[in-house]
């Protein structure tokens, strides 16, 4: 039979009642639609993780301040280049354990595994920059007014044509 | 998550979603989602594993290019193995809204509707 994955497989206690509240406060939308203008074989991709990660030599995310006030998370985000490493960045978001991408950035970031597709043939190209910001945001408002569309401009200058979001 | 990935798709470029809560991402209307049922933190496979890390890129990105109605789910037929006691281990460190909730139990109510306090 088809696998069927179990939203609720990895959550207990608090955050399962939490998460099924949440999925319950949503209602049906639009939903937005860009057809993939290429084939994958001939497209720019880019990366986008929600696991708070960041370039050692980059700003951190602001941990303390969701420490002062815990109904808030750094809504930034952070250019993580084509050709980064585990020894080169940190992950910042405090809703996972981040020693596993911190060990091998691409459990979470794949990097390395983007570039053997775009060697192997299967993927265009690697874009040049990927992305993160922090998932556990309560309050996305203003990732989605101020982060959302610096980023969105520089996928477009990069001329990426299909991005993959991947959450920690 | 999946309101970021709504934004970029919205600005014309096309985006899949890998989730390991395919219900919540889904909630909120989105182009394409791939589920996978893997635990926190190691959402594209274990540290080293570069098979299992690029098999699940490459079946999202299958995934994408294969869907051609805006909402389409695939669930990747990836199994985790290994006790569930490593894939559920306590984080290093409580989140502060964990540690908050343990003093202010009445705030509860307020997290599950997420009715954020203004000016916390």
């Amino acid at each position: 039979m088809d696998k069927i994955v179990d939203s609720y497989r990895y959550l207990r206690g608090v955050s399962k009642t939490l998460i099924k509240k949440w999925v319950k406060l949503e209602a049906p939308r639009e939903i937005p639609w860009t057809p993939l203008a290429k084939p994958l074989s001939e497209s720019t991709v880019a990366l986008i993780s929600t696991g708070g990660i960041a370039l050692r030599t980059d700003r951190p995310f602001d941990q303390e301040g969701e420490r002062q006030n815990p109904w808030w998370g750094d809504p930034s985000y952070r250019v993580i280049p084509r050709g980064t490493k585990a020894e080169d960045i940190r992950v910042y978001h405090m809703h996972i354990d981040p020693r596993y991408g911190e060990q091998d950035l691409n459990c979470l970031l794949p990097l390395d595994r983007l570039d053997e597709l775009a060697n192997s043939g299967a993927v265009g190209r690697a874009a040049p920059s990927h992305y993160s910001f922090m998932g556990y945001l309560l309050d996305p408002q203003e990732l989605l007014i101020k982060s959302m569309p610096m980023m969105i401009e520089h996928l477009r200058a990069d001329g990426v044509d299909a991005a993959v979001f991947i959450p920690a | 998550m999946g309101l970021a990935q709504r934004e970029v798709e919205r600005a014309g470029i096309a985006t899949i979603a890998l989730s390991s809560i395919p219900d919540l991402t889904s909630a909120v209307s989105i182009p394409r989602l791939a589920a996978i049922e893997h635990p926190f933190g190691q959402t594209m496979g274990r540290p080293g594993d570069r098979d299992t890390q690029r098999a699940v890129l490459s079946a999202a990105l299958e995934a994408m290019e294969e869907m051609s109605t805006p909402g389409s789910i695939r669930h990747l037929p990836f199994e985790w193995t290994g006790p569930m006691k490593e894939a559920l281990a306590q984080l290093p460190v409580a989140p502060p809204i964990a540690g908050h909730l343990k003093w202010h139990p009445w705030e509860l109510p307020r997290l599950l509707s997420r009715d954020v306090p203004r000016g916390a």
